[in-house]
């Protein structure tokens, strides 16, 4: 798999790496059931701290894109594929609102206004 | 005799043909031989000696001569039909294969005949123990001479593959293979090891007989293990491959280490098994058929192939790097 960092990026860096997995997993650089690098390997090649690594994968756990298994190390979910590119979106929808001076509520409302 | 198989390195408008028609001068050397000295050769030519050069083995002499040569026939058979549907790249090991072979078969059909010379009974041949020294010394010098004259495989393709890395993008690369079978190897030699080491512990057998099995199965296990995963890395700091559940070892090369990389598809039988492989190819780390990352070090004359998914971009991806590298 390929991983994207933009050495430009303001955002912290457990937020880069999250995003640069969650865009291979969009993208189908890895599947479902694949096993993902440890964390001490992607720490060496993103010249990127341990902990912070480990920080991100953590966040990705969290919205149901990566499983971590004792003994089998860490895998991308079931589903992961269809439900990244989501998240990236509504990523993207809400960093737009907050520039044009949305809250999150406000654009939780819009999407409830919805019909 | 030999220099038929061993012998100059082919011209281009020869070579062609010049396989074919070594291997036809072999068979001719190897069937002709006794046979155009049948006058002076016994009925039934002595053919296998023991240890003190008496010997206690013969053939009829239509045997004595159709034997090596169809022995020379399979192997020259076995050697061509994998060439023909893979990679051309194989060559090299075809003629380290056939150059010894011939050699050997040569060599020991000329003794043969040397020995039964103008005896009437195979039981007067001798076989001094020098000729069999030459033999083995003609085989070694063939090996040599095919390892240096063999036409080696063009291995370095004009127009490697790169990749377009955006300014201000960090790239890295990611591939891994597993060979759940050499795992299972591993695991079985591994159970062997300790039931072994624990038989002796208790003294429920020969100790003498128990010891080589249990190393033998110790490192059998230990070498599986190793092969049965391999993860590759490319990076800024070039390209690692680890090998094993463990991550070790590992082999690492800067992209100043490298003079290219590409992506190139080969079989087990072309590299001469599964695990760590050192042919004709260079060194191979096979875990699998298929695409493979195959690196040229600077300064070597010999490739380093791993077995892993996805190479293309990982060989895109180093030559990359190492173009980048004196504006970094």
């Amino acid at each position: 798999m390929l991983l994207r960092l933009d050495t430009s990026d303001t955002r912290p860096l457990h937020e880069q790496v999250a995003a640069a997995i969650r865009r291979a997993i969009a993208e189908g650089e890895c599947r479902a059931g694949d096993r993902l690098p440890s964390a001490r390997d992607l720490s060496a090649a993103l010249d990127i701290n341990v902990n912070t690594v480990l920080r991100g994968l953590r966040e990705l756990r969290d919205e149901g894109l990566l499983e971590f298994r004792r003994g089998r190390g860490i895998t991308v979910a079931e589903g992961a594929s269809r439900r990244s590119g989501l998240q990236i979106r509504v990523r993207e929808l809400v960093t737009e609102a907050s520039r044009l001076g949305y809250s999150r509520t406000d654009v939780i409302d819009m999407i409830r206004g919805l019909t | 005799m030999t220099d038929r198989e061993t012998g100059p390195v082919p011209r281009s408008r020869t070579a062609r043909w010049w396989p074919a028609g070594a291997a036809a001068g072999v068979t001719a050397v190897l069937a002709g031989l006794p046979w155009a000295l049948r006058d002076r050769l016994p009925d039934r030519p002595a053919t296998h000696w023991s240890g003190g050069g008496t010997p206690d083995g013969s053939l009829p002499l239509w045997a004595a001569c159709l034997l090596p040569a169809g022995v020379w026939l399979l192997t020259v058979l076995a050697t061509s039909v994998r060439p023909r549907r893979s990679a051309p790249a194989a060559r090299s090991w075809r003629v380290m294969t056939l150059a010894p072979t011939g050699a050997v078969l040569v060599g020991a059909q000329v003794s043969v005949v040397r020995a039964n010379l103008d005896h009437t009974d195979w039981h007067q041949a001798r076989q001094p123990v020098l000729g069999v020294v030459l033999i083995g010394a003609l085989a070694a010098v063939a090996a040599v001479a095919a390892w240096r004259f063999a036409p080696r495989p063009v291995a370095v393709p004009a127009a490697a593959p790169t990749l377009e890395v955006p300014e201000g993008e960090r790239l890295v690369w990611f591939s891994r293979t597993a060979n759940p079978w050499l795992l299972l190897l591993a695991a079985v030699a591994g159970l062997v090891a300790v039931v072994a080491l624990v038989a002796l512990a208790v003294g429920l057998a020969d100790p003498a007989a128990l010891w080589p099995v249990c190393a033998g199965a110790g490192v059998v296990a230990l070498a599986g293990a190793m092969c049965s995963s391999v993860q590759a890395k490319v990076s800024e700091a070039g390209l690692e491959v680890s090998f094993g559940p463990l991550g070790w070892p590992v082999r690492r090369w800067s992209p100043a280490a490298i003079e290219t990389a590409r992506a190139e598809r080969r079989l087990p039988s072309q590299v001469g098994g599964w695990g760590y492989r050192i042919s004709g190819l260079g060194t191979t780390v096979m875990l699998r058929a298929g695409d493979c990352l195959v690196i040229r070090p600077r300064g070597r004359r010999a490739d380093f192939a791993v077995s892993v998914d996805d190479a293309e971009r990982g060989a895109a991806l180093l030559n990359t790097l190492r173009t980048r590298l004196p504006t970094d």
